[in-house]
């Protein structure tokens, strides 16, 4: 069979199941996609070119490691026009902990239109419009934060976004900083707190799917006791583990 | 509009509010002082100056914004004691319009449910001032003494001091955001003994070690504590002798662990009849 004729298979009705796909136009499709580039070139490369849309990646790591830094950073890097080979999108940023500081998002903002100027000032010239967005606070404008101060703000919020982005299709990624903080307190029953948190993956994992946007979820970490020594894993448990697609520690060295 | 959501778009043009620490050089060492909003721990062994600064920032507060302040009094939660009040009186004659000591409310916590109970009824407090000023600093002196004497190390009784650690953190941070608070709270430090780490083996912030007074140190409560405080500054002392070779000076320095909006730094201070203050960085 050719190429064109293994895609012009899945124009036609796939038997029985309605919305399936062959795992070849996956793959070409998922070949397509952009990534959001976290500015770090090796990290990019650990994660296969960036963040991925459609994808839940969660980033865990000691306090002071740089978790809202890049969460930050994401905001806005996830902002860099088509032009200069960006998505050109909008941010959703969750502060469950109080962290996100707008004068370090301005920072953010600076030292990354800096390096588009830099890089890809020979793209730019053919886009005259391009110099008035690259304004650090029409990226700050392009940030939606939502601050909240229980886990059940965060799931209100949560059920919220699913109005928000059929408002607002330009938004390519949501952060969630952190996803742990209200929930870990205060929960005598834990399969509770797993069932929440379980139903607050599969929403943000259908909005990925949905609107072919990234979800970032930073996470805190604790020290597990195995076998007479403390290890270091990922906070919200076992169960939890399974709600991601890419997990990634950051650690200092 | 459901809690929580709002646009960040008002801000945009402000950098976010802070409170002066009663000293131009800590101001510029910390970017304009401590960030309303957050919660700010500041760690140290005793006799660092952790208090001292704390006396001078519920000072600070009454300023006026055009001088780095809040035009605003505040609510002092001591676990250790006695209450420094005469220390607070000395700092506080200053030329005022109003005797400070009106608009400095304090309390006494002895125990973690004691604090989450004051915290609880703190919210009348924040809500209806008594006076015509709001009050937007709240200052926790010091968190570990709450928590040094009623808990085993055996895993049970560590969930559950985890668990108080969230709750605690949790209410401090919401009335940090609903009434545009700066909150305050100070930490103990623990001997690091081996040659692990930090705590549990695990490097916390900007440095690999802390040292004060010659001792390899870290601030206490743990890795769980740590993820509840948005900043952490650490407050060292070093006594050393003086060029006469006779008598001691002691040498502090204030040193940024983590910040989401401030770089590994440090800066010397000394604390004075006057209060605490920074002491410019040579060049």
């Amino acid at each position: 069979m050719s190429e064109t004729s293994r895609f012009r298979s899945t124009e036609g009705s796939h038997g029985a199941l309605k919305g399936a796909q062959t795992a070849w136009d996956m793959l070409s499709e998922e070949q397509m996609q952009k990534h959001i580039t976290t500015g770090c070139e090796e990290l990019d490369a650990i994660l296969g070119g960036g963040i991925h849309c459609k994808e839940v990646t969660e980033v865990g790591g000691v306090p002071g490691i740089g978790k809202t830094q890049l969460g930050i950073q994401l905001t806005v890097n996830v902002q860099i026009p088509v032009e200069c080979g960006g998505l050109g999108g909008k941010a959703v940023y969750i502060d469950t902990e109080g962290s996100f500081m707008v004068e370090r998002a301005h920072q953010i903002a600076e030292g990354c239109i800096s390096d588009l100027l830099d890089n890809t000032a020979h793209r730019l010239k053919d886009f005259p419009a391009c110099p008035e967005r690259l304004q650090p606070n029409s990226f700050l404008s392009n940030i939606f934060y939502f601050r909240i101060c229980s886990y059940t703000e965060q799931i209100a919020t949560i059920n919220y976004l699913e109005k928000f982005l059929e408002e607002q299709k330009d938004v390519k990624i949501i952060v969630v900083d952190s996803i742990t903080f209200h929930f870990r307190q205060d929960f005598d029953d834990l399969a509770l707190r797993t069932r929440v948190l379980s139903g607050m993956s599969l929403k943000l994992m259908s909005f990925a799917k949905k609107y072919s946007l990234a979800v970032v979820l930073l996470n805190q970490v604790t020290t597990k006791f195995v076998e007479g020594s403390f290890h270091l894993t990922l906070a919200l448990g076992d169960t939890w583990s399974h709600a991601c697609t890419n997990r990634i520690i950051l650690q200092s060295v | 509009m459901l809690p929580g959501i709002e646009p960040l778009n008002p801000l945009l043009h402000l950098p976010a509010q802070k409170l002066t620490l009663g000293c131009p050089v800590l101001d510029r060492f910390l970017r304009g002082g401590l960030p309303v909003g957050s919660v700010t721990e500041i760690a140290g062994e005793s006799a660092a100056g952790k208090t001292q600064l704390c006396l001078q920032l519920l000072l600070a507060a009454l300023l006026p914004p055009s001088r780095g302040g809040l035009s605003a009094a505040s609510l002092f939660i001591h676990s250790e004691f006695p209450f420094p009040l005469r220390r607070l009186r000395a700092l506080s004659s200053s030329p005022l319009a109003t005797d400070p000591l009106d608009h400095i409310f304090v309390a006494a916590a002895h125990s973690p449910d004691d604090l989450l109970s004051l915290l609880a009824t703190a919210d009348g407090l924040l809500a209806r001032p008594p006076t015509h000023l709001p009050v937007r600093l709240i200052v926790v002196d010091s968190i570990a003494a709450l928590f040094r004497s009623d808990f085993d190390n055996n895993p049970k009784d560590l969930k559950k001091r985890s668990f108080l650690f969230f709750k605690i953190a949790a209410k401090l941070k919401e009335q940090a955001r609903r009434f545009g608070s700066v909150v305050v709270v100070t930490n103990q430090v623990v001997d690091v003994i081996g040659s692990e780490e930090g705590a549990n083996g695990q490097r916390v912030g900007n440095y690999a070690s802390l040292w004060s007074s010659g001792r390899r140190v870290c601030p206490a409560l743990g890795l769980s504590w740590a993820n509840c405080v948005n900043t952490r500054l650490f407050l060292s002392r070093k006594d050393e002798v003086a060029d006469d070779g006779v008598s001691s000076r002691t040498r502090r320095w204030m040193q940024v662990v983590f910040a989401p909006h401030l770089p590994e730094a440090s800066c010397e201070f000394v604390i004075v009849r006057e209060g605490v203050s920074g002491i410019e960085p040579q060049r």
